[in-house]
């Protein structure tokens, strides 16, 4: 049997009379899609307000279902599908399923899985037969997936005494508040920090619960709020917990303004941090800053941009690594076992030089508009260096770049990494004398990076049993292979010092759908 | 004066898991092989494969592959593994 088609008419649900037009959704209690589409509908029952136009039908027993809204802050008109008979009326396959009623029973529309498209087509059309406005539900780039398929319906789950396993919590909105400890009168409070694995190995500011306060109070967030979860433990980055490791870091409280939407971005599934907080590869996230906010907050973004000359930087940077090893897990030896590690473990942040740059900012690479707040991450290996103090042409500055892009991964592997190339200031300057927008850099350095074929002559290394797969061009009347999937596997940025004719190139991990994909984030 | 301070941690119990039974023989046992399609698994597992079957008298070797090592298993590939109900399952973690 398939889902109700649209047009006819629905079954009853236990305890349900409708009386208008009604979104109704079905969902258990252990199943995560359900988890994430409920966070979504209850915020769309509230915009709508009185009566039962969103309900949420649980294939499961009350005190389970109120435990599930507890832990979501969610206060949505709940039925019972106890014998499950609706369930197999409506046709369930998976859950979450969502139908839309009209008052008569009528199935005008309905969706399963959680879909942030469906979620606002149906939300948009509740909200149009009851003639208030559209809500603004679901929207790309909130730190939630776009899509997550559902899970089996509760009545056509197979019959077994198995226990299944505990799943993450992956989409609750609150936690419980972080533990206090007294440190006993004669402790040492950093050494009692660091003897209490609260640290990385360099000295932390203790987390008092006045300096904790202070930054909680800078957020403007509730101690519980959960702002993400924290792969691979998926620990629950509450704003207190959040709070307490910026304090370790030696946040000022105004960072908190960066660091929140910063975890929320680091925790978007499509940037993958739970394989890269595990991975014997080099990559660590880095976080670039776009923005006024760079000014306000005193970012980093000209000399020494990779190292040590500003606070916000150094210590956001500290903060979001801190994060990834208190609250998810990573810590070196255990969940990450990274061969060489990276210098970025400390902290890996820069603010782009927009001041000196004859170009738009990077987030406006990712759709945010030139003048917003954005941090967009980008799961990278340590800069390599590029030198050139030569050129006085576009050409042959970019000629110095390529074959650092052509060694990246490994030379002889193509069509794998991506890059994100800081041009340095006087580098800029000679590319915008020379005319050349960003996108001419980008194409012109897409076009003129590869590797000669004949470096493929049958030594069975790295890249060379994917040959066949490459692309082939030809650079300077060379037969090559082209390193880049596509130009847009090469993002420019420019930030650095007024002097020395540098840039700075940086490699990815696993990329794309299968890997780590860049995310950017907009904030106030 | 003592200091209180905020524990920064995750403070949820750590689930407790223990390993299943080891198997008494694997003569007869029906094994799958899980490639995390890290590259070279298969190279690796053929030659665990040949080796179950030839030197430990595995009945039936069953082949399992992730779309990619950089992330968990998909539930897909762990209810394959499920229904094919074999006694036990070697998973091929890295290079």
């Amino acid at each position: 049997m398939s889902m109700l088609a649209n047009g006819v008419t629905a079954p009853p649900v236990p305890g349900l009379t409708l009386s208008g037009p009604t979104l109704l959704a079905f969902f258990k209690t252990d199943c995560p899609a359900c988890h994430l589409a409920l966070r979504y509908l209850d915020g769309l029952s509230r915009s709508i307000g009185s009566g039962d136009r969103v309900v949420a039908v649980s294939q499961d027993e009350r005190a389970s279902t109120d435990e599930l809204m507890r832990s979501l802050g969610a206060d949505l008109s709940l039925r019972f599908d106890h014998d499950l008979a609706a369930s197999a009326g409506f046709g369930l396959e998976a859950v979450p399923a969502l139908f839309l009623l009209d008052e008569s029973g009528r199935v005008l529309a309905s969706s399963q899985g959680f879909d942030k498209a469906d979620l606002n087509r149906l939300g948009g059309e509740l909200a149009k037969l009851l003639e208030v406005p559209a809500p603004e539900l679901a929207r790309p780039g909130d730190g939630n997936p776009d899509f997550q398929p559902g899970c089996v319906s509760r009545h056509l789950e197979p019959e077994s005494d198995a226990v299944a396993a505990e799943i993450p919590d992956l989409y609750s909105r609150r936690a419980g508040r972080a533990s206090r400890i007294d440190l006993p009168a004669d402790a040492d409070a950093e050494e009692w920090c660091y003897e209490s694995g609260y640290a990385d190995p360099l000295p932390v500011v203790p987390p008092t619960v006045g300096r904790v306060e202070r930054m909680l109070a800078a957020s403007g967030l509730t101690p519980d709020e959960v702002v993400a979860h924290v792969p691979p433990n998926f620990g629950a980055a509450s704003a207190e917990k959040i709070a307490a490791n910026a304090v370790m870091a030696g946040c000022r409280p105004e960072y908190m303004r960066v660091l929140v939407p910063a975890v929320r971005a680091l925790c978007d599934e499509r940037l993958d941090i739970h394989g890269v907080q595990g991975t014997t590869h080099f990559a660590a996230p880095l976080a670039i800053v776009n923005g006024p906010v760079r000014l306000e907050l005193g970012f980093a973004c000209g000399s020494n941009v990779f190292s040590n000359a500003a606070r916000a930087n150094s210590t956001i940077g500290r903060a979001l690594q801190l994060i990834l090893r208190n609250l998810g897990g990573a810590a070196p030896g255990r969940i990450d076992m990274s061969t060489m590690g990276n210098p970025g473990r400390f902290s890996f942040v820069i603010g782009e030089n927009e001041e000196v740059s004859p170009w738009g900012p990077l987030a406006e690479d990712f759709g945010i508009a030139a003048g917003c707040n954005a941090v967009t991450f980008f799961c990278a290996e340590p800069p390599r260096p590029v030198s050139e103090h030569k050129a006085r042409e576009p050409r042959v500055l970019l000629r110095a770049i390529c074959p650092v892009l052509a060694n990246l991964w490994s030379y002889r592997v193509c069509k794998r990494s991506e890059a994100v190339v800081v041009i340095g200031p006087e580098h800029a300057a000679t590319l915008d004398r020379g005319g050349f927008t960003k996108r001419d850099v980008v194409e012109f350095l897409f076009e003129n990076t590869g590797v000669p074929v004949s470096e493929y002559d049958g030594d069975g290394g790295e890249g060379t049993h994917e040959a066949g797969y490459y692309d082939e061009c030809v650079i300077r009347g060379m037969r090559c292979y082209r390193k880049f999937r596509r130009p847009e596997s090469i993002r420019v940025m420019v930030a650095g010092g007024p002097a020395g004719k540098f840039s700075a190139v940086l490699g990815s991990w696993a990329t794309g759908p299968r890997g780590s994909q860049m995310v950017s984030y907009q904030f106030e | 004066m003592s200091l209180t301070v905020v524990n920064p941690l995750d403070e949820r119990p750590l689930p407790e898991g223990s390993a299943p039974p080891r198997l008494a023989s694997v003569g007869g046992a029906r094994i799958a092989l899980l490639d995390i399609s890290k590259g070279g698994g298969e190279v690796f597992l053929d030659r665990v494969d040949a080796l179950l079957r030839e030197r430990y008298g595995v009945s039936e070797v069953l082949r399992f592959r992730k779309p990619t090592f950089a992330k968990p298993a998909p539930e897909a590939v762990l209810t394959d593994i499920r229904e094919a109900q074999p006694h036990a399952v070697i998973e091929a973690l890295a290079d």
